[in-house]
């Protein structure tokens, strides 16, 4: 007994202990805001300023009914669903095609088209935000669906053909050699041999896309003014006044908001984290 | 039934000939080896009848069309690559299918004759794994099966058998000779090794800096190398050159001589000879070089002796595993004179005996 005892404290068990007790602590702080916006969404406002802190008892789940049938909450979430899905459809075949093009063929101008791509991260949003305003305008694809797709295919492009630039290069050639010997012309081995093949990092970028488009909100604010167009994180602008914010309902939103993130890290993160450092194929 | 044949074909990279003057023809239903040491061209010379490469010079035909022109996938060849290039995320039956679906919309047909050349080469049970899950050889057998569904009129193998270890080398060589006697298809193999060319061709070419450098049945090119390179190049260890100087009526090395006639007298060639067709004399006088043992190698079925002759490099004799010879020995080393050959001592080319 005495000697499993002094087992149980060796250094190795100590060092578990400390390790826990650390990952226990960042869980808590990274963790805790969530908790907290969680706790507020079942709480009236008039709750949450009595005590900010409070558990959520009695709990007001109605809430989330409110916030999806009276502010509107049921449109906010089609436009999103339907805004990134057709963001990050485009998104993925016209960043695969890019990728394809600049891993595979030697072509004119390669490095200048290259870095005219890429010149464009370094910019801030806040920088590109008013000349894309402007465009929009130009358009009459201000105040549209469509154009906040379009500019979101544009911000997100750059990044998506570098990640798949990268592993798409690492594919052997001879496989797209062995398709063309097998009978197949340029088209059908993008499809059938670079999409399938790289689909670790096609998966990477797709879910990479959906999380940042899904929070997306500098650009949203700007380029879209109807109530009946805006996204979920445009959500809040319903609960803010100019004498009152209804904290209890905005978090009730973020909740809206928020819960299919969760969901998509919950079941696609291993597979991100697979994807962002696989290696090519064998 | 295919006949493939290169004239003048030659392949520039920016300015750099990689190729040049390629003339071979091959028969229908040969299987012919290009042999020569890394970067000399063979590959590129491959991937240009595969239509891989486009050809910067010369004509390819096929079967009497010009192919210059004619996109790969409508050659009508099938390729096996060193690396296997199988697709990794297609099973061994969708491996083996991928071509053939291009070509035959039927499914069925296809799926026959998918199980049908599985079965042929040992890979039915194997048809549903994807190719990660099959060891090297697995992998080979799909890329050799791949080739072999489409039942091409060419088939094309870039160093197919490089991955595998030596045992898997050996066994998969024979199987191949005998896939080639089965089929009767044109085959055109790519190697670096020279047991493979030996043992595989039915004729050999070999290639020297994207140059042809001989083209004959394995042991034409074994016996009558038409340079020095070849003679260097085939053979372990290959032939034994040495400078060697015409007299009336003989041949001088630097340590001894041989009685071969017909050269101007003073003119230097440079001599050859097997280890394999040296042999130990007595006599002094017979020998065609003498020198000191300096190394001798005991491989069990033969012993490789090093005779230092003075020259730059030892001369080998190959002999039985009952040599004796000693270290220091003096040896007397003497060759039937019909199995010397004479190379230009400029330019390398072998200089007929028949003088
Ligand atoms: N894509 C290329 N660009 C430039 N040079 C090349 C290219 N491919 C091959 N070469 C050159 O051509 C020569 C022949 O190469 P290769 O046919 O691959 O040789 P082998 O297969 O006999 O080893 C080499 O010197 C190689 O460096
Ligand atoms: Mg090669």
């Amino acid at each position: 007994m005495a000697r499993s005892d002094r087992a149980r404290l060796s250094p190795a068990a100590l060092r578990m202990t400390a390790l826990l007790l650390l990952i226990a602590l960042y869980t808590a702080y990274s963790a805790g805001p969530f908790v907290w916006v969680a706790m507020m969404s079942l709480r009236t406002t008039t709750e949450i300023a009595a005590s900010p802190y409070g558990l959520p008892w009695p709990a007001h789940p109605e809430k989330f009914a409110a916030a999806w049938f009276d502010s509107n909450y049921d449109t906010y979430f089609a436009n999103s669903v339907g805004i990134v899905l057709a963001a990050v459809a485009i998104l993925t075949v016209v960043g695969a095609m890019a990728a394809h093009a600049f891993a595979r063929y030697r072509f004119r101008f390669k490095g200048l088209i290259y870095f005219v791509i890429f010149s464009t991260i370094i910019f801030p949003p806040q920088v590109t935000v008013i000349g894309l305003f402007q465009t929009m305008v130009e358009f009459g694809l201000y105040n549209s669906r469509v154009g906040l797709v379009l500019v979101y295919v544009a911000i997100q492009l750059p990044i998506t053909i570098y990640i798949l630039e990268a592993f798409f290069a690492r594919i052997p050639r001879d496989l797209f050699e062995a398709a063309r010997i097998d009978g197949y012309g340029e088209w059908a081995i993008f499809w059938r041999i670079s999409m399938p093949v790289a689909l670790p990092a096609i998966s990477t970028t797709v879910i990479l896309n959906t999380i940042l488009l899904w929070n997306e909100f500098l650009y949203a604010v700007v380029l879209i003014t109807d109530d009946d167009k805006r996204t979920l994180p445009l959500g809040v602008l319903r609960f803010l006044g100019d004498q009152l914010e209804d904290v209890g309902m905005i978090a009730t939103g973020l909740m809206i908001a928020i819960v299919p993130v969760v969901l998509i890290y919950v079941f696609f993160s291993e597979r991100l984290i697979q994807g962002m450092t696989a290696g090519a194929v064998k | 039934m295919a006949v493939v044949k290169l004239e003048d074909v030659g392949k520039l990279y920016g300015g750099v000939r990689a190729v040049r003057d390629v003339n071979i023809t091959v028969e229908d239903g040969e299987f012919m080896v290009l042999l020569g040491p890394s970067g000399c061209g063979k590959s590129t010379t491959l991937r240009m009848i595969a239509g891989l490469e486009t050809i910067s010079e010369g004509e390819l035909t096929i079967d009497g069309r010009r192919m210059n022109e004619v996109p790969a996938r409508d050659r009508d060849i099938a390729m096996v690559f060193q690396s296997y290039a199988l697709y990794p995320h297609m099973s061994v039956r969708d491996n083996l299918g991928f071509g053939l679906k291009r070509r035959q919309k039927d499914r069925a047909l296809v799926a026959r004759r998918v199980a049908e050349v599985a079965e042929a080469i040992g890979l039915t049970p194997y048809l549903d794994r994807k190719p990660h899950a099959l060891s090297g050889g697995q992998r080979q057998r799909v890329a050799l099966g791949r080739a072999i569904v489409r039942d091409p009129k060419v088939f094309l193998f870039d160093e197919p058998l490089s991955n595998l270890d030596a045992a898997l080398r050996v066994s998969t060589r024979a199987e191949l000779v005998r896939l080639h006697r089965e089929l009767g298809a044109t085959m055109i193999y790519v190697t670096h090794d020279q047991v493979e060319a030996m043992t595989m061709g039915d004729r050999v070419c070999i290639m020297d800096h994207g140059e042809v450098a001989q083209i004959g049945t394995p042991m034409e090119v074994y016996l009558n190398p038409a340079n020095t390179f070849v003679a260097a190049f085939l053979g372990n260890p290959p032939m034994n050159l040495m400078p060697a100087t015409a007299a009336e009526g003989a041949l001088r090395t630097g340590t001894g001589q041989a009685p071969i006639a017909g050269l101007s007298p003073g003119r230097r060639v440079t001599l050859g000879v097997r280890p394999e067709d040296l042999a130990v004399t007595d006599d002094p006088a017979r020998a065609l070089v003498s020198g000191r043992v300096t190394q001798v190698e005991a491989l069990g079925a033969e012993t490789l002796i090093h005779v230092a002759t003075g020259d730059e490099k030892p001369v080998i004799l190959r002999s039985g595993r009952a040599a004796q010879a000693r270290l220091d020995e003096t040896l007397h080393l003497a060759a039937d004179p019909a199995a010397l050959r004479l190379f230009d001592i400029e330019t390398g080319r072998a200089i007929s005996r028949e003088m």
